[in-house]
């Protein structure tokens, strides 16, 4: 038997419970060690997940030793492999930058950041919907307490508007479900995609009331419009290696649509097939003609960032709302383009802000960076990566977006906007660049300069987009053949059921 | 004569829950509406008890049990409350 | 094997071999960087004997399969021609920066970027697949970027390389799409397959879409009338730069586009329209403007706008003479452009000045330079024997041909005329006005010959513009038939290089722009008042501008849609669950399902009333926190109620606990809010909250009938089945909860425990306002810890751990279990709290609540992963039947531990938060405490 997608969930889980304990609860040093080797660990759990799933092994576990659907199920294969594999990454950049100093503002850092992550972790691995939601809960309630971790009025009340709002959406998810539950009669997403397609005519339009209402939750997570406008005060107000983990969060709610959408709501599902994909199609048109406008209107580098973070949004579901494989195959490369892009501006923003006082990264003219030649140079490679400008991996992504929606009723409207929002981007760039780099006064105070850490992080995170790009042909193979996967699911579903051992 | 005797005690306690509520919205001072609620506790339990009488059931008796104990803290808490503000000190 | 990917990749190198290249003298520095641009230099020399031959060569690599994107690169004559004027120019740029730098310039950071562009540069004109050009047209934006914004101290240079960033980068984007257009037509980015498909691209019905956007991109690179301000604004680089890239190369990149596609987009009238009329009049506003600047790099600015037009308006005549006559003028403009900025730059350099209102009389300072400038602005006027003359004599015959446009087609050598008698003027005002004229005025710097290397490059361009002028039959006429057949993609048609065609109206026509050149610079004084009347605009302002109504136009949008209102958001996603949901609702027919309706009996109806009213209590008192608290209460009690009443006693029982734990906390939270009641709020908001309240609660109300009256079939059968043999439990729901669904549980008390955490997180470093009296200003009693409740209290403790000592035991099979076991427990403990105080607690129990947590879910953990031991999968349960004498039989279950960690970590959770919450008035109130 093997276990090892159960680590992903397991393994930050006992690293933030042992933190809790007097060993490690006092030396935050023993918490950073454990924290760092724990998160390298994951890195290499979550790659051996993602080769076996790259050879195209589905691996599949039944918690409890329960046969699906009456047990709970993990799935691992190629989506969710992927998925975890780049959460574990932003967990050990955003352990790295914060163990230069920023982990002691507060009380608990790294197990809420083991949490989180066990969370997130867990919503990608989970093959079951209620199972989805407790996931969901997890990675909200670790959110919550770490978006005011450093403490101050801004973080705190920008917190609020984040728990509300989410706490809302935790009941309509329940509603949800409850609703969900009542039709298809079971909580195993394969056998609600088995059990759609025997629905009569009013459980039928039942279920769609749930799905739609499923849908409206995962669009508030993913920040779809007009769900998407306490996105950028509470990333912009949340700390750095905090909001560095939360770039995969908008993704978590893109990844329960993909999952929804292409199995339960599949070409099998008979009335309910692509249940809500035109919402989400022209509300994804609507998500980047408003991050578009405030990309052009951040007043900091923060802001700019999410708001970049929405416009990855914006493009991710354009792509997922139009619906073909091709397109779906773009988003998901998309999708870890952006959320490694837009993590390592979130910490590149950090940094500015830590260097320069009082006008910390907003973007106006002030007191000399301290190390202006490094800040320089990773703003200038995150800037061109999510921007979509070549060679790296936002041209690549960008591009194969684009070449996948390929209908003319549909391109009309994606490209313009697609390209007035990399314009946007530039403009916001250059303007923040020439800015903050350019028009400064006072020689670099090298007494101020951020340890060398926060500087690997960011580079291990920016590493990606020439990575991404070079070796774009084999990602995208594994890209293509995870949408194949997905729809080989959809059309069976039954092998995606697991069975557990026998006695 | 069992059965009779039931209805009649479950009326009775349907009077007494509802004037409950009467009294605790007519309040007027806060101390009127905790008694008002405690008093509402009370007569939960004896509708539970009554109830698992009528349906020949124990099921719920420890549900009774919770709001005998339970019932209590809240009313002492909010006792404390009105008494001090502050109710751990 | 693949060669032709060791050109780009050799100058690419060489970025970082002039980055490194920093601790060397700046001599050295140029000649290392020198070296590998000559290395591909050579390579492209030794293709070119084939080449010219007539051979072409593509070499690929496969990059995204998937979607026909690879590495491919193509050498064929236009290609060459292109490559050797980038090595070349190129070379002897950098020959021409090392004197041209000061000391206090960062020359690597400066060589390094000039490499990458001519990486770009390479890239573009060699790119065999489109995608790949793009890649490359923007690496050419980018570096382009960077190279005018060198001296960033400058504002004009930051605030010219952002406007050349952003007009470029527009008509990139364009671009983009075009090609991806491009794309979908032919089904393949191979410029080979393109070029071979025109007939289909230009019979497609988007073929005018790619037409307008390929040109947006060629026309905004170029500076394209009226995308041409962001040229002049350019000049604001190093002279270099402007030799470089702003008259051989870069703006040489949209023209590359034009005649590279030539031969799939061109031959409709579409493309003769725009095409013709955009470089009409950017060669007509070019040579204008240039008489009237006196800057002179501004004058070669609009000089070289002028000329790009030439070479553009060449290009959309669709005639197969007029695209040999452009690429004629290619060579010809790169040679003597980059000569005259190189001696603009020196100039420049030995003087301290540009303007030619202070630059005079240079002649006798400079000679040699001023011999070199005035040949090189004499080609660009088009004088006989220079290389100028030859492609300008080529144009004005080739606008003679044109017949496109009817019976107007005289105007167009007419305005060809005009464009030259400007040409000449500009060229005259150069020659004159900085070498003769009168004396310097006031320059910083006594003029002298430069070093002498500086001029060599300069030298060596002038040299061509004579011999191309003299013997263009020897020099260029293979390397134009081969640029010029592969442009065309065939045979090219007959023409002549030679100087002397006879008397004819071409040379009347140059003969007409000499004379008249010659005039309007005498009658300079009149022209440049009557200029003056005019508003000076500049680009620059009108520019900025523009940017930052566009950034102001959105933040105003931007502001009023977020505008940080926690109620506005909420409200819009209750809008958007209601408006997702209701269209489906309209298509449920029977709302009410098969299943038929229970009897109702008078308890319920009383139990309802009651949970009616104090739900409207709650709402209306909402301001008199007390009552509403009160009420809520009720409301719970009723709920749990109704669970034991419709059989759910598990319910019934978790919900009384949870009840009073959050009553507690409710109260604990209440004492630090502020006394007064916020503001009601305004009527209109009453309605439209009541509105909103009304739709969600509606729907949800309809949803909840439609679902209680539809029979379901569910997995539920099989739990009720299974739950004893399987589980060891007759307790399903239990049973479900540690065992069929355990790792749910096991969740669900992370989170609890997580916001234990969260919550003494939060609080941990608080300091908060206490009232010192209630609601109505009555102080509080004196009296912290009544003996009666300390005394009852105490009492209650163990009673409270024996009950849920057996509701933890008898939870597997009858109603109880961890959860409700530890909520119990937990609330005798915060009792001892409140009956006698945090300092009595803590000298009794030595119980740290954060361990307790830890230890709870390491407890949970480990039992789930005890069962990997025995090959089982995390948190397979396991239970068995034991006897013991004098207590009989009883079951032993693996789900027994977990429910104690359960246990465990509700408890700490629940006091980790109540208790700290409670302490933290303890420590804050010194003078009580005495």
């Amino acid at each position: 038997m093997n276990h090892l997608i159960t680590l992903p969930i397991i393994l930050p889980l006992l690293l933030a419970t042992l933190q809790l304990l007097p060993v490690f609860e006092k030396s935050i040093e023993r918490q950073r060690v454990i924290s760092l080797v724990g998160s390298l660990t994951l890195v290499i759990v979550s790659v051996a997940l993602l080769m076996s799933a790259s050879a195209g092994n589905v691996t599949l576990y039944a918690l409890g030793n329960w046969d699906a659907p009456f047990g709970i199920q993990l799935v691992g294969d190629r989506l969710s492999s992927l998925m975890v594999l780049l959460t574990s990454l932003l967990l050990l950049s955003a352990n790295l930058y914060a163990s230069a100093g920023d982990d002691n503002q507060g009380r608990y850092f790294y197990p809420l950041m083991m949490f989180q992550a066990m969370g997130i972790n867990g919503a990608f691995l989970t093959g079951d919907i209620f199972n989805l939601f407790v996931f969901f809960e997890i990675l909200l309630i670790a959110s919550y307490s770490l978006l005011i971790h450093g403490g101050g009025k801004h973080k705190t009340s920008a917190a609020v508007h984040y728990v509300f709002l989410n706490l809302v959406g935790s009941a309509i998810f329940l509603f949800a479900l409850g609703i969900i539950y009542g039709t298809l009669g079971t909580l195993n997403m394969a056998d609600m995609a088995l059990r759609v397609r025997e629905l009569n005519e009013s459980e039928i339009q039942l279920t769609k009331i749930g799905g739609m209402m499923l849908l409206s939750v995962f669009a508030l997570k993913a920040a779809l419009l007009p769900l998407q406008f306490w996105l950028p005060r509470t990333y912009a107000s949340a700390p750095g290696p905090v909001v560095a983990l939360f770039a995969i969060m908008t993704k978590v709610g893109i990844y329960s649509i993909i999952r929804v959408q292409n199995l339960i709501f599949g070409d099998s599902a008979g009335a309910l097939t692509d249940l809500g994909q035109d919402w989400i199609w022209v509300l994804a048109l609507g998500t980047l003609v408003m991050a578009t406008l405030g990309v052009i209107s951040a007043p900091s580098v923060k802001r700019l960032a999410a708001h970049l973070v929405i416009l990855s949004v914006g493009t991710l579901l354009v792509a997922v709302g139009f619906g073909s494989a091709n397109s779906l195959s773009a988003a998901l490369y998309y999708a870890v383009h952006s959320t490694l892009a837009g993590a390592a501006f979130f910490l590149i923003g950090d940094i500015i802000a830590e260097q320069r006082e009082r006008s910390f990264d907003r973007i106006v003219a002030g007191r000399s960076l301290a190390q202006p030649m490094s800040i320089g140079i990773l703003f200038f490679i995150a800037a061109l990566t999510l921007i979509g400008m070549p060679p790296l991996s936002g041209f690549i992504g960008k591009f194969l977006i684009m070449k996948s929606i390929d209908s003319s009723s549909a391109l009309v409207w994606a490209w313009p906007l697609l390209l007035i929002g990399s314009l946007a981007a530039l403009v916001a760039f250059s303007r923040a660049g020439s800015t903050l780099f350019w028009r400064s006064n006072g020689k670099p105070d090298s007494s101020k300069a951020s340890a060398t850490r926060k500087f690997i992080a960011v580079g291990i995170l920016l590493s990606a987009a020439p990575l991404m790009s070079l070796f774009a042909g084999p990602i995208t193979q594994y890209t293509d053949a995870t949408v194949e996967q997905l729809q080989a699911f959809e059309h069976d579903p039954t092998q995606i059921m697991a069975k557990g051992v026998q006695q | 004569m069992l059965e009779i005797s039931l209805k009649i005690v479950l009326v009775m306690i349907s009077i007494a829950l509802i004037m409950n509520t009467y009294s605790l919205v007519r309040g007027p001072s806060l101390p009127e509406r905790i008694l008002s609620l405690d008093t509402l506790y009370i007569n939960s339990i004896g509708l539970i008890l009554i109830y698992g009488i009528v349906q020949a059931s124990s099921i719920n008796f420890e549900a009774a049990l919770l709001i005998a104990m339970l019932g209590f803290v809240s009313t002492a808490a909010l006792c404390k409350y009105l008494l001090r503000g502050d109710i751990i000190e | 094997m693949l060669n032709l990917f060791w050109i780009p990749l050799l100058t690419l190198i060489g970025v970082f071999v002039s980055l490194s290249a920093n601790r060397v003298s700046r001599t050295a520095c140029a000649y290392a960087t020198a070296a590998l641009p000559a290395a591909a230099l050579a390579i492209v020399i030794s293709y070119a004997p084939s080449v010219l031959d007539g051979e072409h060569f593509v070499e690929q690599f496969e990059w995204i399969p998937a979607v026909g994107l690879e590495l491919a690169f193509r050498l064929d004559g236009f290609a060459l021609l292109f490559a050797l004027l980038i090595l070349g120019i190129g070379l002897l740029v950098i020959l021409y920066a090392r004197y041209y730098l000061s000391e206090q310039d960062n020359m690597p950071r400066f060589y390094a970027m000039l490499i990458l562009f001519m990486t770009a540069m390479l890239g573009i004109v060699l790119s065999e697949n489109l995608i790949q050009l793009w890649l490359f047209w923007e690496l050419t934006s980018i570096s382009s970027f960077l190279l005018i914004s060198f001296w960033n101290h400058k504002s004009e240079a930051r605030k010219g390389a952002r406007m050349a960033l952003t007009i470029t980068g527009m008509g990139g984007l364009a671009l983009f799409a075009g090609i991806l257009l491009i794309g979908q037509v032919v089904g393949s980015f191979n410029l080979t397959d393109v070029l071979a498909q025109g007939d289909l691209i230009r019979g497609s019905e988007l073929y005018p879409y790619i037409l307008v956007l390929v040109l947006l991109g060629a026309f905004t690179k170029s500076a394209q009338f009226p995308f041409h301000f962001w040229l002049p604004h350019a000049m604001a680089a190093p002279t270099p730069v402007s030799a470089y890239l702003h008259s051989a190369t870069m703006v040489k990149a949209g023209i590359f586009l034009m005649a590279r596609l030539y031969p799939a987009l061109a031959g409709t009238d579409m493309w003769f329209l725009i095409v013709t009329l955009t470089g009409l009049a950017t060669l007509l506003v070019g040579a204008y403007m240039a008489l009237f600047k006196h800057d002179l790099k501004g004058l070669l600015a609009y000089s070289t706008i002028s000329h790009l037009g030439l070479i553009t308006l060449l290009l959309g005549l669709n005639s197969k003479l007029a695209a040999v006559a452009a690429t004629f003028h290619i060579i010809n403009h790169a040679t003597f452009k980059a000569s005259l900025f190189m001696a603009a730059g020196i100039i420049d350099h030995e003087t301290g000045s540009r303007d030619m209102r202070k630059l005079n009389g240079l002649w006798r300072y400079m000679p040699h330079t001023a011999m070199l400038a005035m040949v090189a602005a004499l080609a660009m006027a088009g004088v006989p024997l220079l290389n100028g003359f030859l492609s300008k004599e080529m144009f004005f015959a080739e606008t003679l041909q044109q017949g496109s446009l009817g019976a107007l087609s005289w105007i167009l050598p007419v305005l060809a005329t005009v464009a030259g008698i400007f040409s000449v003027a500009y060229s005259l005002r150069f020659i004159h006005d900085v070498f003769f004229n009168g004396e310097p005025i006031n320059l910083p710097k006594t003029p002298h010959e430069p070093p002498r290397y500086m001029k060599i490059p300069v030298e060596i361009l002038v040299a061509l513009c004579f011999v191309v002028g003299i013997a263009p039959g020897l020099v260029v006429a293979e390397i134009l038939h081969s640029a010029a057949t592969s442009l065309l993609q065939g045979e090219t048609p007959y023409y002549s290089l030679a100087i002397w065609h006879g008397f004819n109206f071409p040379l009347l026509m140059s003969f007409i722009a000499l004379l008249g050149g010659i005039v309007v610079y005498a009658t300079r004084k009149q022209l440049f008042e009557f200029q003056a009347q005019f508003p000076e605009r500049d680009a620059k302002a009108i520019f900025d501008q523009n940017i930052k109504r566009i950034v102001d136009a959105a933040t105003r949008i931007y502001g009023t849609l977020e505008n940080g209102s926690l109620q506005r958001y909420t409200m819009l996603f209750i809008l958007s669950v209601a408006l997702f949901t209701t269209v489906p609702m309209t298509k449920l027919i029977n709302l009410e399902g098969a299943r038929p309706l229970l009897p109702v009996d008078g308890i319920s109806i009383v139990a309802t009333i009651i949970l009616v009213v104090s739900t409207l209590v709650t709402l209306i008192w909402h301001r008199k926190r007390m009552i509403a608290l009160i009420a809520v209460s009720v409301v719970g009690l009723i709920v749990s109620l109704i669970f034991a009443r419709f059989s759910a006693p598990d319910l019934a029982l978790t919900q009384l606990s949870v009840e009073v734990v959050t009553v507690i906390l409710l109260m604990l939270a209440l004492f630090f809010l502020p006394q007064v009641t916020a503001k009601a709020a305004s009527p209109s908001s009453v309605v439209r909250d009541l509105g909103l309240a009304t739709l969600i609660g509606g729907v949800m109300a309809t949803i909840s009938y439609a679902m209680m009256t539809h029979p379901q079939t569910s997995i539920a059968d099989f739990f009720i089945a299974n739950s004893k043999t399987g589980g060891g439990g007759t307790n399903v729901v239990n049973v479900i909860l540690v065992d069929f669904r355990g790792f749910d549980t096991f969740g669900e008390i992370t989170v609890l425990g997580i916001a234990g955490l969260g919550i003494y997180k939060l609080i941990a470093r608080m300091k908060l306002f206490m009232p010192s009296a209630d609601l109505n200003g009555i102080p509080w009693s004196n009296d912290h810890h009544p003996m009666m409740l300390a005394t009852v209290s105490r009492a209650l403790l163990p009673l409270a751990l024996l009950v849920s000592a057996y509701i933890f035991l008898r939870g597997h099979n009858l109603p109880g279990g961890g959860f409700i076991a530890g909520l119990v427990t937990a609330v005798a403990l915060i009792l001892q709290y409140i009956a006698n105080g945090v300092d009595f607690m803590r000298e009794r129990s030595k119980l740290n609540y954060q361990w307790l947590i830890s230890v709870g879910l390491i407890i949970a953990g480990a039992t789930g992963m005890g069962s990997w031991l025995f090959g089982y999968p995390f948190l397979s349960s396991w239970f068995d039947y034991f006897y013991l004498p004098g207590i009989g039989k009883f079951e032993l279950a693996s789900a027994m531990l977990f429910d104690l960690g359960v246990y465990l970590t509700v408890i700490g959770s629940t006091l980790l938060i109540l208790g700290n919450l409670g302490a933290l008035t303890t420590h804050a109130r010194p003078e009580e405490s005495k």
